[in-house]
């Protein structure tokens, strides 16, 4: 039996060796697919996401036109099967991944200037090639590298991370640790939330929860989770600038 | 297409990234591949009061908190470390010798556990991981877990083709590399002399030659041991060590044949090719054990020592069916192996050419396949299986004594090294096989050991000494086995859990002022004329009742409980004591508390005259005892008074008392009449078991008499009531959370288990015993009567309930809702609320109840199922064991009372073998066999016998005793108790007259 999450409660570490307040190594990539009108590749860890966007384009589908004066964003979620520990197929009908559809969606719905293509699509396509907790914020961060990459405006980065509370910590319920950007086997054990804002940690976008916990553990985990939020969109404004600079570069020479 | 090439420079500052994969493979045969990052980094620090430069290295927690430093900056020195030293065992060295890092008295402080070692102890035994654990929170013993797989300088990555454990023993030497260094900067940076060693504390040779190359001081576990004061005592506790048995294997022949590998028996148990169940040791013979597996309906017998192959009783084992022709019988022979094995010698084991079955053994069982092969009983055969492998050892520490014959020299100054015997108090597990220097000290003595192995060359297991209990016979000593035996928590209560207390003591009261947050959500109850009945003396007041008229003339009933969770709060240090101990162990002379004195007898209790908190169920009912509603409330009461159960029925019948606390009392006794009616109507069972009280005189605590216990109609009021308020409350959990609440049922008993009683019935008193449902069991069990013995019916009752299952707590989610019946009380669903001052289900109970009402909100670990799963399986195995505690006591006392007396009493036969048979003495709750060979005079030889195992009996031919023994037969029997010849240990002995 390997150590589990209540080492934490002997050194103050965690199960991969972090810290209470420290992200997991974050990296990402824009422009990853040449074919897509915006793509990127974005890790958490050892969560791994391709994201590519087409669109927005004319919305095809359906004999009456569509009434709504904005775009539609769609959302597909593809999990590989050798993504997590056990190798499964998840069907597109799976309930967890249409709400994970949903949400992105509707997210994004809010944040991207949709009103400026009316009866049009945008389609955010997700493959998960590894999973390792944090599944829902890592697809977040990695749309938002790909919408930029595709030119959509939108008001702000949407910048998301989970915050778990370290159960069971210390005699007091008011002094559980909350934890920041949980990893596979932490989410399993702890409860969880996942956070998602724009324009750092001013608006919430998303805030989603689906395990149990108590009231008075909930502010800690989201002022934590607020805080990592804006730590993220830092880095996720770092990609995009260094794309931007190595684009620029490549026109200029 | 670009590449996906991971940039490694975005990485954190501080840390820098590593990553581990390993293998695991789940219960169900499959394996996984886990890849698991690992940020390595440098704040870590390293824990000694001598080193300034890690104290602003740990950052604090999200609320600001640092750990202070554990290890001491002057830790003790020996003769070899004069400056003072650390310690660094590796896992072996905990695998091996925990009692000795758990032995107090200033040795084996400072110590650094690694993080390697403690995940490789957690991996190799979870209750060593816990008790490691226990260790590290211990104060006094300043054990520090280094976590050294996470810091920078101290990670080890493992090389191709290294093994595990290779790479494991590198970072121990690492770790200690490090420290050593680390410490000497810390020294120079304070400009003082002393810099304690850093030592490794290993039995590896290789490894121990490893560091001596590297510059790393270190040493085996024996020569540490060997240079501590007190050497002789803690040496003893050193598990022999594996390698000096290592040197013997060559030529020491292997007596038992080998276990399959863990995946061969797997897939054998996948494929139902063999069999996974427990191990269980006849308490009448030591040479035969059963397995339960699900595939049977009838246990599979294990029969012999090569069959049973070095499980002891208790252990998680895997067995394969033998062929048809070697099924076997139930043994109908008691067998001891005090008397079997008497004459071993324990130092035997170099120059043993026998095999495991010794001579003595081997003719004991021969004996009887004669005796029922000549009956030619065919059908009487059944599944035989033999042990091929253990999925689990159970062993725990053993109490027991020194077989006196196996001491070499007796001597109490000698310290020569011997191998003693060491026969447990429990019968069902083999002798032990000690190496000990401190024999003639401990002779005569209760002591403590546990087994370290049992390996394929030695016919017994092989352990270490803990510590001694005291003199054999004295109250202390036989008080501390027991509780030890059962596994009873009982050293006082910890600082920490102390703390939890309200400050206020003594003097808390329920708050005046209607104002104060105690009350929020309270009703105010105290103007009800509650009262409480009890046990006379009983000091922990778990409930208390009250009854009203309505003007409806339906009548009000409130069941009021202690509110115990007012007081202990989830998860603080307190309620984790109690959830550990689950339950409050009720000794004859002592009671081993749950929760702390002050709340248990003092602020939750239901002391009359005083308010309480409390946690009620009210309900209003008509005449005829139906419920019409109920209520669930916190509330306040002020119980008017508190009665024993005599003087409760004293008052009741005293029909010149018609106060309105009477007849509220009266109220209760008829709707209670009502009630019991009701329940029996619908099948529960009116079972008995043997209880009697000890009498002792308070001051010298010497028991004076024994009595049965006296049910009065007081009694069953109460329990009425009680089990009214459970079974409301448990539908009422079940309704606000179906997956996490706490409940208790009690399976149906498999048809099985009462073969061989109705077998016994129909034989001997041509009765029948139905057991298609719990009412026609009850129906059954009150017509098997015997006009001319009135006892008779009660010890049909005591069999009955021993084939029963034992009723266990549970969490709901794990069980589909048929299965949630409570047999014996024919409820459908019930659970434990009454008694929370003693019982940890209850208080959970409480927690469940209070959500379900809205007065607060639940606690994690009571939405959690895996963790209610974990209490449940906890407080199942600590109610048994109170259960037997509390037995083992009577037990004990009622020895006692009976020391140096004779005495003659009426008996019943309760079962037969074909050397012996036991009789039941209902006056003292007491069991007794009584065997052929004792029937005879001294110097006499076994009395020859018949033995009819169809129509039970036993015929005695011998020259001076011709008589016939039947089952259910009664009989007059002599008591007198004698001092065991090899242990000078008290006895009971009974004898037939
Ligand atoms: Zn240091």
């Amino acid at each position: 039996m390997p150590l589990d999450s209540s080492i934490y409660t002997l050194s103050a570490l965690r199960l991969d060796g972090r810290r209470w307040n420290e992200l997991r190594r974050i990296n990402g990539q824009i422009s990853t697919q040449q074919a897509a009108d915006g793509s990127s590749y974005f890790e958490m860890g050892n969560t791994k996401i391709i994201c590519t966007v087409n669109g927005p384009q004319e919305q095809k589908r359906g004999g009456g036109r569509d009434q709504s004066n904005e775009a539609k964003v769609e959302v597909e979620i593809g999990i590989a099967g050798f993504s997590g520990v056990d190798r499964k197929r998840r069907t597109r009908n799976d309930k967890r991944i249409q709400e994970m559809q949903y949400t992105i969606s509707s997210a994004f719905q809010n944040t991207l200037f949709t009103h400026l293509y009316p009866h049009s699509t945008i389609a955010i396509t997700l493959h998960v090639l590894s999973q390792d907790g944090s599944l829902l914020a890592a697809c977040l961060n990695a749309c938002t590298l790909a919408l930029i990459d595709a030119g959509i405006p939108m008001s702000d980065y949407i910048a998301a991370c989970t915050t778990g509370s370290m159960a069971s910590y210390a005699d007091k319920e008011d002094e559980a640790d909350p934890l920041l950007d949980l990893n596979g086997s932490e989410e399993q054990e702890l409860p969880f939330l996942t956070v998602g804002t724009s324009g750092g940690e001013d608006k919430v976008n998303v805030l989603i929860m689906e395990t149990r916990v108590q009231m008075a553990r909930l502010e800690a985990m989201i002022s934590v989770g607020l805080d990592g939020c804006k730590q993220i969109r830092g880095i996720l404004d770092g990609i995009v600038r260094a794309h931007g600079k190595k684009v620029l570069q490549s026109k200029v020479s | 297409m670009t590449s996906l090439k991971r940039s490694h420079a975005s990485t954190t500052p501080t840390t820098t990234l590593s990553s581990k994969t390993y293998l695991r493979t789940l219960k169900s045969g499959k394996v996984q591949k886990i890849v698991r990052e690992l940020y390595l980094r440098q704040d870590i620090p390293c824990s000694s009061q001598l080193c300034t430069a890690c104290l602003d290295l740990a950052p604090a927690g999200f609320h600001r908190k640092t750990e202070p430093f554990v290890l001491s900056a002057t830790p003790s020195g020996t003769k070899e470390y004069p400056e003072g030293h650390y310690l660094v065992p590796d896992t072996n060295a905990f695998l091996s010798a925990m009692d000795l890092f758990e032995s107090e008295g200033g040795v084996f402080q400072d110590v650094i556990v690694l993080q390697t070692v403690l995940e490789e102890v957690k991996n190799r035994s979870l209750p060593l991981y816990n008790r490691l654990i226990a260790l590290t929170k211990n104060e006094g013993k300043r054990f520090y877990v280094f976590f050294n797989d996470f810091r920078l300088e101290t990670y080890v990555q493992r090389e191709a083709g290294e093994t595990i454990n290779d790479r494991n023993d590198r970072a121990v030497r690492k770790g200690c590399a490090w420290y050593a260094e680390h410490l000497q900067q810390a020294v120079k940076a304070r400009k003082s002399a002393r810099c304690p060693a850093v030592v490794m504390l290993s039995d590896d040779k290789d490894c121990l030659r490893k560091a001596k190359k590297e510059g790393i001081k270190s040493s085996n576990l024996q020569d540490y041991v060997s240079g501590l004061p007190d050497a002789d005592r803690l040496l003893d506790m050193v598990a022999s060590a594996r390698e000096q048995r290592v040197t013997k294997e060559s030529k020491a022949e292997l007596l038992y044949p080998d276990y399959l590998s863990i995946s061969a028996m797997l897939t054998g148990v996948k494929n139902a090719t063999l069999h996974q169940g427990i191990f269980n040791v006849s308490p009448y013979n030591y040479l035969e054990g059963t397995v339960n597996v699900p595939s049977f309906d009838r246990a599979l017998i294990i029969q012999g020592r090569e069959s049973s192959n070095r499980a002891v009783s208790g252990d998680v084992v895997v067995i394969e069916i033998l062929p048809t022709d070697q099924w076997k019988a139930p043994s109908s022979k008691v067998i001891e192996e005090e008397d079997v094995g008497k004459n071993e010698n324990a130092e035997n084991e170099d120059d043993a050419p026998e095999g495991i079955v010794s001579e003595q053994e081997r003719r004991a069982l021969q004996e009887e396949v004669r005796k029922t092969h000549g009956r030619s009983t065919e059908g009487q055969s059944q599944p035989t299986a033999k042990v091929v492998g253990i999925i689990k050892r159970n062993w725990r520490q053993y109490v027991g004594h020194i077989d006196k014959d196996s001491v070499r020299s007796r001597a109490k100054e000698s310290r020569a090294q011997q191998t003693v015997f060491l026969i447990p108090m429990d019968k069902r597990v083999p002798k032990i096989r000690v190496r000990t220097r401190q024999a003639g000290d401990l002779l005569g003595k209760r002591v403590l050991v546990s087994i370290d192995s049992w390996d394929r060359e030695s016919r017994y297991p092989v352990g270490h000494f803990i510590r001694s209990l005291g003199e054999l016979e004295t109250k202390g000593a036989e008080t501390e086995a027991l509780l030890l035996e059962w596994d009873v928590q009982y050293r006082p209560f910890p600082k920490t859990v102390l703390d939890c207390l309200p400050a206020e003591g003594h003097d808390w009261k329920v708050p005046a002022s209607l104002e104060d947050p105690g009350w929020q959500g309270r009703r105010d109850l105290r103007d009800l004329l509650v009262c409480s009945i009890d046990p006379p003396g009983c000091v922990d007041i778990d409930d208390a009742l009250h009854a009203k008229q309505l003007p409806n003339g339906n009548f009000e009933v409130g069941v009021h409980i202690a509110d115990v969770s007012h007081f202990v709060k989830p998860n603080n240090a307190m309620d984790k004591e109690a959830s550990l101990r689950g339950t409050t162990v009720y000794l004859v002379d002592k009671r081993i508390d749950m929760l702390p004195m002050l709340l248990g007898t003092d602020l939750c209790s239901l002391k009359p005259y005083v308010e309480r908190y409390a946690f009620s169920v009210i309900w209003e009912v008509n005449a005829n005892a139906d419920i019409v509603s109920s209520t669930f409330t916190k509330s306040v009461i002020r119980s008017r008074e508190a009665f024993s159960y005599e003087a409760a029925q004293l008052r009741i019948d005293d029909r010149s008392q018609q106060d309105d606390l009477t007849n509220g009392m009266r109220q209760l006794m008829m709707l209670s009449k009502k009630l019991r009616a009701k329940r029996m109507a619908a099948g529960a069972l009116n079972l008995a078991s043997p209880e009697v009280r000890v009498e002792a005189e308070s001051e010298t605590s010497d028991p004076v008499d024994v009595k049965t216990k006296a049910l009065l109609d007081t009694n069953q009021l109460v329990e009425e009531f009680m089990l009214l308020a459970n079974i409301s409350v448990a539908g009422k959990i079940y309704d606000a959370f179906p997956q996490t609440a706490l409940l208790r049922r009690h399976a149906a008993p498999p048809k099985t288990n009462f073969e061989e009683l109705s077998n016994q019935l129909k034989v001997k008193s041509g009765l029948e015993l139905r057991t298609d449902s719990s009412k026609a069991l009850a129906d059954s069990l009150d017509i098997c009567t015997d006009p001319n013995e009135p006892f008779f019916n009660t010890l049909i009752r005591i069999l009955a309930t021993r084939c029963m299952m034992s009723a266990e707590y549970f969490c709901s989610g794990t069980q589909a809702y048929p299965e949630f019946r409570h047999y014996g009380l024919a409820s459908e669903i019930y659970t434990h609320f009454t008694s929370p001052i003693r019982r940890y289900a209850d208080l959970e109970a409480h927690r469940q109840l209070a959500a379900a009402i809205d007065y607060e909100t639940l606690d994690a670990s009571l939405q959690s199922r895996s963790k209610l799963e974990a209490v449940c399986k906890n407080i199942n195995v600590r109610h048994r064991n109170a259960q037997m505690a509390g037995r083992a006591s009577v037990e004990y006392y009622v020895g006692q009372a009976l020391k140096g007396r004779v005495l003659e009493e009426d008996g019943f036969v309760m079962k037969i073998f074909s050397n012996g048979f036991v009789v039941f003495v209902p006056r003292f709750g007491i069991e007794g066999l009584i065997r052929l060979r004792d029937m005879a005079g001294d110097g006499e030889r076994e009395p020859d016998s018949l033995f009819d195992a169809e129509n039970y009996f036993l015929e005695i031919k011998g020259e001076k005793v011709q008589r016939k023994v039947e089952l259910f037969q009664k009989v007059k029997v002599k008591i007198s108790d004698e001092a065991e010849e090899s242990t000078g240990k008290r006895k009971i002995k009974l004898q037939l007259v």
